[in-house]
């Protein structure tokens, strides 16, 4: 009999995740057979972009997320520069991948040091690091963990630095204010590219000297996570971090691949859709093409029979309804797995496997490859140049922004009507990664890799969280953004009376206090 | 930390006063500042982007605490914080209810508070298989609070979550908790404004607070009132800049260790740190026309000089329609 784990909430990862596992032993060996994730926080960010100004997308999608703020920015103005019909002038596109890259670096330091590492080490014996779950943690030695402590530490303060070395073009880190449709507001001097280079060049010896060590110690201590965790193998990169006006070449270039094959295919984002039908949105508005895509909120959504049954079968485990506040993005039908791995992978940078320890040596290859390219970049700035075009809102139009987050592939599919934003829908990278079940039943890609997972104590299924931490969730990304339907109903639960309607309150508060 | 007792009780009567603790709060306040192990804080995060969580971690200062590790490991207990923790699930939500039990943490809420589909829009985990929405744990857990702290402009006024029309019916820590709160507003906050507060309760110092529950000592003047940028032609009004409503101390602080700040990246103020951010009007529809017309609202804050700078239309000084008129065309006499 299959015992069910809940972890709520996940930690050390961004946002709200919750975990459902069925553990059962399978040929001796205690594993998990099934997985459930589940968004636990919706904001509804779509809804408030309707009616405002285009120009202002930028930065309210930054509040998507304050560890991956840059990747929104960018993808919102990317979409507007298409929308208005012009292009940043080289030393904007420049800026804007710089402030992105010191973000992506921060990003990947701040998940291997303080978000993964504390799943394999002991930290200090005080709070927040203890109490922790005392499982599979003694391969490190007594002198390893106390490095790797001293590290964490240092991780802290190298994180800071390369958010500060962001500030230098981008204004203050998080949610820089200084993307803006046609180019960046920053006009840069001197002493801004030599105060650049300083900060790089520390940040550049830490993933050099202390980072991707760590990260292959930790590889060859836990050699078995090289087969734990692996999923579909289904990879999926936008690409980033565009080298030429048009994008078309880029330092992680955009591709697809179909269960770990080396070869890469394109990607069409036509073939792009969201289902719905395990997650708490309406069946409606089922695999729309985020073009035109809907996003009608509906808790609960399971039938009262359905509910009465699990209730009554809490051992059939393939008996349940809508889960997640996120929805299952699919491509061709298809679940894909989107982060540092998938791009590294497309790029060509990183073959090696698909699994828990590949996640991690491929975040911190990118980690240096990044750095190194933002040495490049930064050199490239013309102090003299145009930093900005201007442009004219368009009365209607339709464009889309793909770039990556430091988690992965995020697109924003804009629409404007009488010059004001009609339409937003963003598909954030853990949306693919923690997404539910599709209509097909087929899992989410953290779903999949948890299967096979073996866990020694179901109380303190640590290999469970290693999994899930390999993908560096950020929630607040995934769940979608929300816009009240056609005839703006909304269920609510009132708990002794079950299901009912009742009608959206048309207009909400500017502001509480 | 240890604070003395006689210390703290020499501050007991201000502090009571400043952050409008009643008594009863004053005592759990006292009790929690007393514990030799740093007072528990409990970091709760709602409707939030993390953000604020961020720019903590970006805190750095010569004097102590010198960094968030310092912070962490010599002055509070964090008992809770969803990013940082090493426990994860019901063994998480058991630290919390472990200080509940005892009475007097501090909790810190970053993110609002969502209401829509009772509350089941943000959880703030299972415990022994039941959903706890957020709102539930927050309200549970201010009761026995010895102080609140409303962690960013989310957690304190609602903030871009709970922007126009507010879809998932978002309320401000204090609107839920009924407690006064002690507003660090910002989005995100400046990590210094965070650790200002903590470090100012550690010590029983007292916190004056604005009518919109922010310190005064951070927030107690315009962003416009320290710019750099005051009368000059780069001053970015008719980028949008909302300098002269936006209360923080940006200016003089600086952001990121003092590398940078949103106007010095020619991006103008758009007043994150106040209870209406964003409102509906778009970031860059200038609200503060210098040269008066129809977008002019010096009065609002020049309402004592209204008469010789021309606020309201009359007077003769530099901002008035009169001198404006006499100076066509010549900025330059004065920019």
């Amino acid at each position: 009999m299959a015992t069910i784990t809940v972890i709520d909430p996940v930690t050390r990862l961004e946002g709200h995740l919750k975990i459902k596992v069925a553990v059962d032993t399978v040929n001796g060996v205690q594993q998990v057979v099934d997985a459930w994730a589940t968004g636990t926080l919706f904001r509804g960010f779509e809804s408030i972009l309707i009616n405002r100004h285009p120009a202002d997308a930028q930065h309210i999608t930054q509040r998507i997320c304050g560890v991956c703020p840059v990747s929104h920015g960018l993808a919102a103005v990317m979409a507007l520069d298409q929308a208005y019909g012009i292009t940043a002038p080289a030393n904007a596109r420049i800026m804007r991948n710089l402030v992105l890259g010191a973000n992506m670096v921060d990003s990947h330091i701040l998940h291997f040091y303080h978000l993964a590492l504390p799943d394999f080490i002991n930290g200090p014996d005080m709070p927040p690091w203890q109490p922790s779950w005392q499982v599979d943690k003694g391969r490190f030695s007594a002198g390893q963990t106390s490095t790797l402590v001293s590290h964490y530490v240092s991780a802290l303060d190298m994180r800071r630095k390369a958010q500060e070395m962001g500030a230098i073009f981008g204004g203050r880190l998080p949610h820089p204010p200084t993307y803006i449709p046609g180019g960046f507001t920053t006009r840069p001097t001197s002493a801004m590219i030599s105060q650049f280079k300083t900060y790089l060049s520390e940040i550049t010896a830490f993933i050099e000297n202390t980072y991707i060590p760590d990260a292959l110690l930790l590889a060859s201590l836990y050699d078995d996570y090289k087969g734990v965790g692996g999923g579909y193998g289904n990879l999926l990169a936008y690409g980033v971090f565009d080298l030429d006006a048009a994008g078309t070449n880029k330092l992680l270039r955009r591709g697809r691949t179909i269960n770990a094959s080396p070869d890469v295919q394109p990607v069409d984002v036509n073939a792009i859709s969201e289902q719905v039908k395990y997650s708490w949105y309406n069946d409606r508005t089922d695999n729309l093409n985020p073009a035109v895509g809907v996003t009608t909120p509906q808790y609960p959504k399971n039938s009262r029979s359905l509910m009465r049954l699990m209730k009554a079968n809490p051992q059939n485990l393939s008996l349940f309804g809508a889960y997640s506040w996120m929805k299952a993005p699919r491509y061709e039908g298809l679940p894909y797995e989107t982060g540092a791995l998938a791009r590294m992978w497309v790029n060509g940078d990183y073959k090696a496997g698909v699994s828990v320890m590949d996640r991690h040596l491929a975040r911190a290859y990118e980690t240096l490859k990044v750095a190194e390219a933002l040495l490049a970049w930064v050199n490239q700035i013309n102090v003299n140049g145009s930093v900005a075009v201007s442009g004219r809102v368009p009365e209607t139009a339709s464009a889309i922004g793909l770039t990556e987050a430091p988690r992965g592939a995020l697109g924003h599919w804009l629409q404007i009507t009488d010059g004001k934003i009609s339409r937003y829908q963003i598909i954030t990278p853990t949306c693919w990664n923690a997404s539910p079940r599709d209509a097909a039943g087929i899992r989410g890609p953290i779903e999949q890799a948890l299967i096979g997972t073996p866990v020694q104590d179901v109380n303190q299924p640590i290999e469970v969280v290693r999994v899930i931490h390999s993908f560096d969730p950020c929630l607040s990304c995934a769940v979608h953004v929300m816009r009240p339907g056609e005839g703006k109903k909304i269920f609510t639960l009132h708990h002794s009376h079950g299901v009912e309607e009742s009608h959206d309150h048309e207009h909400g508060h500017d502001h509480v206090h | 930390m240890h604070i003395s007792r006689r210390d703290f009780l020499k501050y007991c009567g201000l502090t009571a006063a400043a952050v409008g603790l009643s008594s009863t709060e004053l005592l759990r306040l006292e009790e929690a500042l007393a514990n030799p192990t740093g007072p528990t804080v409990l970091w709760l995060q709602g409707t939030s982007c993390t953000g604020c969580s961020m720019s903590l971690l970006n805190y750095v200062s010569p004097t102590a605490p010198t960094s968030v590790a310092d912070l962490l490991i010599n002055n509070i207990n964090l008992a809770y914080h969803p990013n940082l923790m090493s426990l994860a699930g019901q063994s998480a939500a058991e630290q919390a209810r472990q200080a509940y039990n005892n009475g007097g943490y501090i909790l810190a809420v970053e993110g609002g508070i969502p209401t829509a589909f009772g509350g089941n829009t943000c959880w703030a985990w299972t415990y022994n298989d039941v959903e706890v929405t957020f709102q539930q744990a927050v309200k549970d857990l201010a009761t026995r609070a010895a102080g609140v702290i409303s962690i960013g402009t989310c957690a304190s006024y609602g903030g871009i979550p709970a922007a126009k029309p507010n879809p998932t019916r978002i309320r401000s820590v204090k609107n839920i908790t009924r407690k006064n709160t002690i507003n660090i507003a910002g989005c995100p906050p400046h990590p210094d404004w965070i650790v200002y507060v903590v470090a100012q309760l550690l010590i029983g110092n007292p916190i004056p607070l604005d009518r919109y529950g922010r310190p005064m000592a951070i927030y107690g003047q315009t962003v416009h009132s320290a710019c750099p940028r005051r009368d000059t032609d780069s001053c970015l009004w008719n980028k949008g800049c909302r300098g002269p409503g936006a209360y923080a101390n940006c200016p003089v602080n600086l952001w990121n260790n003092g590398v940078n700040w949103c106007v010095n990246a020619n991006a103008p103020c758009y007043a994150c740190t106040e209870s209406t951010f964003p409102g509906t009007i778009s970031l860059y529809t200038p609200m503060y026309n210098p040269h008066g017309g129809k977008d002019r609202n010096c009065d609002r804050c020049h309402e004592d000089e209204r008469d010789e700078d021309g606020g309201g239309g009359g007077g003769t000084g530099p901002h008035s329609a009169a001198f404006i008129q006499a100076n066509q065309g010549n900025c330059n006499s004065c920019h």
